[in-house]
């Protein structure tokens, strides 16, 4: 049989890493008071456990056995005794119920509450970090932090720590109740419980690699499944169905291999675990009975039927205790390896942060000053590496923009563009030079009050999920319902949302899959006007791909946006950009020149042939 | 009943093994009740108390010895069975699950574009997978189960009625009041799992939305608002799973509870029988009693989840099975799709052609006749039908009305497979796969003589299908990404062609993405080449170059390009405009712009946008500046 994808290495971890546990811990500290009582009605109910083997005796000797064997006939005493036990037994159930309710809702309460605040911890922390995390960490790969990552950790509490103190507690109080009634049953009874334990262990372990296997298996048909149902229509018009079920099939069948083989380990595990419970209580059932047998008065050796008896039930419960620790390591190890991640998030260092004093603009003119920038996405880019170096996105960009200047950015993609307009937000901190705004270095700048007044329109509008309205103000409750279709008719989107079913209250499905791209950018400048910033940037490439009656309508509602504050525009089409104030003619993280549209078109330089091959081109290609 | 029948064919490949396990089962839960039975004999003989002489034990020492082989023989058996069971029909159910996954899958990849126009893929994901897992879990789980639990209950009330018809009849009058309580509990279970599981979607959705649009929350500064936003998710997660887990924590200490206060009603009931005094009941029977109702502890959890199950697995399955109705609407049909038909040179004819979703008319009454070798130009407003004319041409959907012929034959008559080999279409926005730029370029080659894999049929026997790598002419891969302008990115990166796409590998720009399109389709040489508006995310001066590349493999095709830009259409030798999908203008660039039409007055448009006066710099120059750019190194994409 053909396997699958290889499966990859599980990292080699160390079952217990003290310092892990010691930072999971401190999230316990502010529950202690539960921390206590879970450990404190753990305890109740191990020591009540062992007692309802200790009621059973009582009353199979005290009030049956003396009849039986005929010490006894007066019936009366005996039913009084059966009625007492009987009575206790029951009395003490409820009472073992009512512990063990509350320890499993203290647990979980406690479990659940420490999840809520690692879960928030995580957001948080991704939340203040740089957008360059952002572009080395898939987002999948984020997600899990805060989902299955953080469910690990609650099996480390659960299925781990807790299991731990309940076992032990638990083995402890039947090993000293076995052992003070009968000292020899017990360990005759122990005897089997390291094989169990070992047992237990060795075959969770081949469960757990063949379950992980699983997981493994089907994620990857899922993913193949998904991808060919999504490409279907491709993979039919260049005819590819037979190879892509070819491909499905080995997935398909390496997952059923995978599963196989869970099943063989598991129809083992179990057969075993229970003959080696049987072989336990075959050899309680035989010391305790070739006893009764051999000394002819039980009194001698204080083996009695009513032990017999509770050694049965004593040993039979001993048994889950026993399984449950020998999963406890697996289930720490399992967690540790999840904790680290979601440590090494929590440790990641916060590269772009506010300086101790970082200053406020009020008033916010919107002046834009780049001095001498160079600038790279690769981290490992300083000051001193060389300038000939690839990795340089901008190489030394002076730019003064004034208050209120509109500025059109152009040039070849990979020109820098993009690297300008995110600079100005500070996304990213630059290598060398200063961006200023308002002749303030913007890394002396707070960033949240800094990004306030920026207003960005996205080349690649991002909806959320939500209604119209909500994605225009981005939930912030401080905006008018009036705001807001002020806005929208300024750019000439109102009609639209109008005409939707419920309008601005309409829900955007599938990141606004039912909306047209021209659409999409007219709300993307709603959106950016709603927030009212003092400097404009807009990545508007997207507008490449709706005909030109939209184009026109997205460049009027782009100059109506412009009007008044400071504006940064990168477009494809030259025509876009031809109203602005200035244009910058970038390539390859250099200014070659700029001016105004007629300015650059006379000069006949980089930006005149840019021009020229976009019209003519036609004619220049026969 | 009939989602039972049509999952028979499945059934019926794996009788043999359900059979099997089912017998097991039934034995297995028999001999488990043995171990108990010779407790009862030891502690009988113990006690003496069946004996004649009650004083004196009943047993030897050897007796006692052969009683704990019994009982470690018993489980020994159980096991073993317990074991043939789990390899019969858990392996079976996972075999069918197999089963049903490949015969969708094969199903699934003969539907048309209709069906997936409609689908939504995180609905078929489901099916495929959750829907899937609730009818295995139905057919291994859920079928052991339910013989479990019925075998399990009639061994054991056999047992305890022989032992004591009075305590029994407790048990019997207990029965309904602790099963019913854990069916209860079990569906509060379920309904809060749901619960916790929906919230816990949500939470997950909200995370992907704010890590994906990091660049919107930080460029707004609204981190502090989606923080409060998770908060208040974070908390309705934390009650919902409190909620979850006072019903679900307990249900074992519930279990125990009932089973406790059972036994307090049998010791005191069984305790007076033993004490009656006449050995019709003794202490052994009283033990063998309550341990042979400590079975079915088990069984009693499960009849609460197992209607569950049951219930699930069959709805899954109707889900299931509304795959399998699915019908593509194009297909070859029997006596229309001419087999003889093999090659096409690339005559393409519209003749009367309508097509209309429901009330909507997409196309109207467009008559249309492209000689081979020509390169057609299409253009009109957003929504004006031009994609449908080339969808029509690969017959991803057929006409309402009117024909759609290629070299003369209604497309139709032309086998699927046939018609698609000749026409390559590079979409608006293309589907690229996870696998080497080399295998996405190479994508429509080599397909041929591929075995196919068999549906319907059991997997056990079936021997694994070979694997055969794809391995396409590299040489022909190579011309086909210079051409397309892709030749200088793949050398950038560091595997090359061996490149891997997708989530595990190298993202593409949309430029990219669009030019590894152009040369999947050019690699085919396809008599007949559709370019939907593949050149939108592509700058100006890779447009260019990609334009050049197409005229050189154009030559002797059919090609139809689909656009918005006069300057990538002014070449065409042909040039159609539609609009609210009728044909309304058709001729060259020329022709139409001195026609004063719709397409004058796009050009126009483009044009006086242009602001450029027409006399401010002679056209030569031009073509130098052009010239120029088209020897200067393109830049490398930037690196996002």
């Amino acid at each position: 049989m053909t396997a699958g994808a290889p499966l990859p290495p599980e990292p080699n971890k160390a079952a217990f890493d003290a310092h892990l546990t010691r930072r999971i811990f401190r999230y316990l500290r502010p529950y202690l008071a539960l921390v206590v009582g879970a450990v404190l009605l753990s305890l109740a109910f191990s020591g009540i456990q062992p007692l309802f083997g200790l009621i059973q005796r009582y009353a199979i000797d005290n009030a049956l056995t003396p009849f039986v064997n005929g010490v006894t006939t007066d019936r009366e005493p005996l039913l009084r005794t059966l009625t007492t036990a009987a009575l206790t037994y029951m009395g003490l159930k409820v009472l073992e119920f009512a512990v063990q309710y509350g320890s499993i809702i203290t647990i979980g309460y406690l479990g659940q509450n420490v999840l809520r605040d690692i879960r928030a911890d995580v957001f948080t922390k991704i939340q203040r970090l740089h957008l360059a995390f952002f572009d080395q960490n898939p987002v999948g790969r984020l997600i899990t932090r805060v989902t299955s990552d953080v469910d690990a950790i609650n099996q480390f509490l659960t299925g781990g720590l807790v299991s731990l103190i309940q076992s032990a507690f638990l083995i402890v109080a039947y090993a000293v109740i076995m052992l003070s009634v009968d000292w020899r049953l017990g360990l005759v009874s122990f005897s089997v419980l390291p094989f169990m334990y070992f047992a237990s262990n060795y075959f969770r372990g081949h469960l757990r690699d063949s379950f992980r296997n699983n997981r493994f298996q089907q994620a990857v048909v899922n993913s193949k499944l998904n991808e060919n149902i999504t490409g279907m229509t491709t993979v039919q018009l260049f005819g590819r169905e037979r190879r892509m079920a070819l491909d499905f099939d080995h997935a398909n069948r390496a997952l059923l291999t995978a599963n196989e083989n869970s099943v063989k380990w598991f129809s083992l595990f179990m057969p075993v675990m229970a003959v080696l419970g049987q072989i336990g209580i075959a050899l309680v059932l035989y010391f305790a009975a070739s006893r009764l047998l051999g000394q002819d008065a039980a009194a001698v050796t204080g083996v009695t039927v009513g032990t017999l008896v509770a050694f049965i039930g004593w040993t039979t419960n001993l048994f889950q205790p026993i399984q449950d620790l020998a999963d406890v390591f697996n289930n720490l190890q399992a967690a540790m390896a999840s904790s680290e991640r979601i440590f090494e998030v929590l440790d990641t260092e916060e590269k772009i942060t506010d300086k101790p004093g970082a200053a406020t603009l009020d008033p916010f003119e919107g002046r834009v000053t780049f001095d001498g920038v160079w600038f790279a996405y690769d981290q490992d880019v300083t000051a001193d590496t060389p300038d000939s170096d690839d990795r340089w996105i901008l190489r030394g960009i002076d730019l003064d923009i004034r208050p209120g200047e509109s500025v059109a950015l152009v040039g070849a993609t990979g020109a820098g563009k993009t690297s300008v307009t995110a600079l100005v937000s500070r996304f990213y901190d630059v290598q060398r030079g200063a961006v200023r705004v308002d002749g303030h270095d913007v890394r002396d700048l707070q960033q949240h009050d800094l990004r306030r007044h920026v207003g960005v329109v996205l080349q690649d509008v991002f909806l959320f999920a939500g209604t119209i309205e909500s994605n225009l103000t981005l939930n912030n409750p401080g905006i008018s319902h009036e705001r807001v279709v002020e806005a929208c008719k300024y750019v000439g989107v109102h009609d639209y949302i109008v005409s939707l079913p419920d309008g601005y209250q309409t829900e955007v499905r599938e990141r606004g899959a039912t909306l047209s791209t021209g659409q999409k950018q007219l709300l993307a400048f709603a959106r950016a006007l709603i927030q009212n910033p003092d400097i404009l940037l807009v990545l508007d490439e997207a507008t490449s791909n709706v005909d030109t009656e939209t184009e026109l309508r997205i460049q009027a509602a782009l100059l109506k946006v412009m009007q008044g504050r400071t504006s940064i525009i990168i477009a494809h089409r030259l025509s876009t950009i031809e109203h602005c104030d200035r244009i910058v003619v970038m390539r390859r993280g250099l200014i070659v020149e700029q001016g105004s549209h007629r300015a650059l078109l006379d000069r006949g330089g980089y930006y005149a042939r840019l021009h020229r091959l976009q019209y003519a081109q036609g004619d220049a290609a026969d | 009943m009939d989602s039972l029948r049509t999952l028979w064919p499945y059934l019926r490949l794996h009788r043999r093994q359900y059979l099997i396990g089912l017998v097991a089962v039934v034995i297995a839960n028999s001999v488990n009740l043995l171990p108990w039975y010779f407790i009862r004999l030891t502690i009988d003989g113990v006690t003496g108390q069946t004996d004649a002489d009650a004083a004196t034990a009943g047993i030897t020492a050897s007796q006692v010895g052969l009683y704990a082989l019994g009982i470690v023989a018993a489980s020994a058996t159980a096991g073993l069975f317990m074991l043939i069971m789990r390899r019969m029909i858990v392996i079976a159910s996972r075999q069918t699950e197999y089963e049903v996954r490949r015969d969708i899958f094969h199903h699934l990849q003969g539907l048309d574009k209709p069906y997936y126009d409609r689908a939504r893929t995180g609905d078929l994901m489901n099916r495929l997978t959750g829907d899937l897992g609730a009818v295995r879990e139905m057919l291994g789980f859920g079928a052991w189960q339910i013989v479990n639990i019925v075998s399990g209950f009639a061994t054991a009330f056999a047992v305890m009625f022989s032992l004591s018809w009075q305590l029994t009849l407790i048990v019997l009058a207990l029965l309904p009041i602790i099963v019913g309580l854990l069916t209860y509990m079990a569906r509060q279970i379920n309904r809060r799992h749901t619960h916790v599981q929906e919230q816990n979607s949500l939470i997950a959705a909200k995370a992907q939305e704010n890590f994906s649009g990091a660049r919107v929350v930080k460029g707004y500064a609204t981190e502090d608002r989606e923080i409060g936003d998770y908060r208040a998710m974070n908390l309705e997660l934390l009650r919902r799973n409190i909620s979850l887990i006072k019903v679900d924590g307990p249900l074992r200490s519930v279990m125990n509870l009932l089973l406790g206060l059972a036994f307090g009603v049998i010791l005191l009931v069984g305790g007076r029988l033993i004490l009656n005094g006449d050995g019709t009941f003794t202490i052994g029977m009283f033990t063998q009693f309550v341990g042979t109702l400590e079975r079915l502890a088990f069984p009693m959890l499960m009849v609460g989840w197992i209607t569950g199950i049951t219930q699930r697995g069959l709805s899954s399955w109707l889900r299931l099975r509304e795959l399998f109705d699915a019908r593509a609407l194009v297909r070859d049909e029997r006596g229309r799709a001419n087999p003889g038909i093999q090659t096409l040179r690339g005559d393409v004819e519209f003749d009367g052609v309508t097509v209309r979703y429901g009330e909507r008319t997409v196309l109207e009454d467009v008559s249309l006749s492209v000689p081979a070798g020509t390169f057609l130009g299409v253009t009109g407003p957003t929504g004006s039908g031009k994609t449908v004319l080339g969808q029509l041409l690969t017959r991803s959907m057929d006409p309402t009305s009117g024909v759609v012929r290629v070299d003369g034959h209604d497309v139709r008559t032309i086998p699927l497979r046939t018609l698609r080999d000749h026409i390559s279409v590079v979409p608006q926005e293309p589907f690229l796969f996870s696998d080497s730029i080399a295998n996405n370029i190479g994508f429509g080659l080599g397909n041929r003589d591929l075995p196919e894999v068999p549906t319907g049929v059991s997997v056990v026997g079936a021997p694994p299908l070979p694997d055969i790598p794809q391995n396409p002419d590299m040489d022909r891969v190579r011309n086909a990404a210079r051409l397309a302008g892709l030749a200088g990115d793949v050398e950038d990166f560091p595997q090359g062609y061996d490149t891997v796409l997708g989530e595990r590998g190298v993202t593409l720009s949309g430029g990219q993405r669009q030019r590894t399109a152009i040369a999947r389709a050019i690699v085919r040489d396809p008599a007949i080449l559709i370019l939907d508006d593949s050149l939108s995310a592509v700058d100006t001066e890779t447009e260019r170059r990609i334009l050049d590349g197409l005229r050189e493999v154009a030559r002797g095709r059919t090609v139809i390009l689909i656009g918005h830009r006069i300057s990538t259409l002014r070449h065409a030798d042909q040039i159609v405009v539609l609009d609210g999908g009728r044909l309304i203008e058709q001729g060259t660039h020329d022709d139409l712009v001195a026609a004063g039409g719709h397409y004058a007055e796009i050009e126009r448009l483009q044009r006086l946008a242009s602001d450029l006066d027409a006399d401010d710099e002679p056209i030569r120059d031009a073509e130098v500046a052009a010239d120029a750019l088209e020897h200067q190194p393109m830049p490398q994409e930037a690196v996002k």
